[in-house]
């Protein structure tokens, strides 16, 4: 049984076409896979995913915003559903160019290949064990440590282990990658809205209201009025 | 170790504080009743923030009565009750304190470590029989911990391992029936503790040197008995990191959750709490243990 798309997209029934779509976006940044990379419960988050684009295509086809919809007739439906599937597409480009990363490491050895394996699959203790046996400690070898260390929950070591893969091999494009994941990540949390929020832009508003009071209040004195009301 | 978990409370609700004060006195009067009053003397804000989280995946309405009791005699206060997740939390908080009672007594040789883990081995008894396994797994990690810290465990990380899994155990309460949602408390467990861990021994890193005890901070960044606040500020950064990772951590496993109710104050603890008490400890504006009145 499906569940309601709705309630999955957060929306109240008919709730129109734009509605939809900011909800839909704001989930899709809450729960987009870039987010739960290194995160043992990434496989949820992609459910989750799945579970929010279903919804989503199926509002977009059959409820919410109908009107606009049919009255744009094909050509919008068109461009709809590239919206609609926008970030599947993203996610399977994002696929492929995991594939390709791993083909440009073609010569990466057997070892490294099945630690990237284990490390997909969670099985973080066989990965350890196989870093601790190769020999040598290259740049990609410090990249998987770091990797296994963030699975784990050591962001520390993580993050010291990835720093240093890229210190060693500055070109490589998926370590600076993984480390620009890192940094989002600590920025993402510092900055988000909500701790940004409320109080602190509501002080702002007070602030306005009380210096316009104040300066009505000094026109007054003088035999002046700022403002006419009060 | 504990007591960091806190709201934010400018950004607070007062209907949410409000919730959140019922869940607390939730928990401590389920423990008066079921453990004795001196076990309520041990209460903190984080399992109260457990209570919170657990039953908020329950589509059930919290059952508040508005009520009296001995720590606030004056004022009547709303109390949330009979709830599985709230005595879950209260069983956990018995089982913590007298670990951490007897813990003080055997390494610290403190009094109140000795007469207190006395005071509660009753209730701990009674708690560690409804949840044998898991009191057997936080026994053998606060083992763990115990070696770590007299090896002198040179690394941060591991030796918050423990700490991080015996929070990971609490968190993963057996009566949440889906096997997805415990992992995810289980991760949001994890990293609390990572948290609570590191930002303890940030806290108590001057006292440690002075005492000559084991710091995890000391060790890792091979602390030379120089200037401690250039030391302090010199590995800020890292240790920034390794606690706001952790509790972005915490941010994506609470999104997953699909909490349906009591996200006003969750959302304020989780989103902001966690990180105003960061930096409040991280600054050094926040001495220890200081304690809210409720």
């Amino acid at each position: 049984m499906r569940k309601n798309p709705y309630k999955v997209l957060g929306v109240k029934e008919g709730a129109s076409y734009d509605e939809i779509k900011r909800s839909y976006r704001e989930l899709v940044k809450k729960y987009h896979p870039d987010r739960y990379r290194n995160n043992p419960l990434a496989d949820l988050a992609d459910e989750k995913m799945r579970e929010i684009n279903e919804a989503y295509e199926y509002l977009m086809k059959n409820a919410g915003g109908a009107y606009q919809y049919q009255s744009e007739s094909y050509g919008h439906e068109s461009s709809n559903a590239s919206r609609g599937g926008s970030y599947r597409a993203q996610h399977q480009s994002q696929q492929s160019g995991h594939y390709q990363a791993r083909q440009e490491y073609a010569d990466e050895s057997e070892l490294e290949r099945q630690v990237r394996a284990h490390i997909n699959s969670g099985n973080l203790n066989e990965a350890q064990r196989i870093l601790d046996r190769m020999r040598v400690r290259n740049a990609n070898w410090y990249y998987l440590q770091g990797l296994v260390f963030l699975r784990r929950g050591w962001y520390d070591r993580g993050y010291t282990n990835i720093q240093r893969a890229v210190n060693m091999d500055p070109t490589n494009y998926e370590y600076r990658n993984a480390l620009n994941s890192l940094n989002n990540q600590y920025y993402g949390y510092r900055q988000n809205p909500y701790h940004h929020g409320m109080y602190r832009r509501d002080n702002d508003m007070c602030q306005i209201c009380g210096a316009l009071w104040f300066a009505d209040c000094c026109c007054e004195c003088m035999g002046g009025d700022l403002i006419r009301c009060c | 170790m504990f007591g960091y978990v806190e709201p934010d409370k400018p950004e607070l609700k007062i209907r949410d504080f409000e919730l959140f004060r019922g869940y607390y006195c939730g928990v401590c009067k389920s423990m008066g009743k079921r453990y004795g009053q001196v076990s309520r003397l041990s209460l903190n804000y984080d399992l109260a923030f457990l209570a919170v989280l657990l039953d908020s995946i329950s589509g059930e309405m919290p059952d508040g009565k508005i009520e009296r009791c001995i720590v606030h005699p004056i004022r009547k206060r709303c109390v949330i009750r009979h709830n599985r997740f709230i005595d879950y939390a209260a069983d956990m908080n018995i089982v913590l304190t007298y670990y951490n009672l007897r813990d003080k007594w055997t390494d610290e040789k403190n009094l109140l470590g000795a007469f207190g883990s006395a005071a509660f081995s009753g209730a701990f008894k009674k708690a560690a029989k409804r949840y044998g396994e898991k009191t057997e797994r936080i026994k053998s990690l606060l083992g763990e911990l115990d070696r770590l810290e007299k090896e002198k465990c040179p690394s941060l990380d591991e030796a918050a391992e423990p700490f991080a899994n015996i929070m990971r155990e609490v968190f993963q309460c057996p009566y949440v029936e889906s096997e997805d949602r415990r992992k995810v408390l289980g991760w949001l467990g994890y990293n609390i503790g990572k948290w609570i861990y590191i930002l303890d021994a940030w806290d108590d890193l001057e006292k440690d040197i002075k005492s000559r005890s084991y710091n995890p901070i000391v060790t890792q960044f091979q602390y030379d008995g120089g200037d401690l606040d250039e030391f302090r500020a010199k590995i800020k950064e890292r240790l920034d990191f390794s606690l706001t990772y952790s509790l972005s951590e915490c941010e994506k496993a609470y999104a997953l959750l699909g909490a349906v109710k009591n996200t006003g104050i969750l959302d304020n603890i989780i989103y902001s709490g966690f990180i105003v008490k960061t930096d409040k400890v991280l600054q050094g504006r926040c001495k220890k243990h200081e304690k809210e009145s409720v």
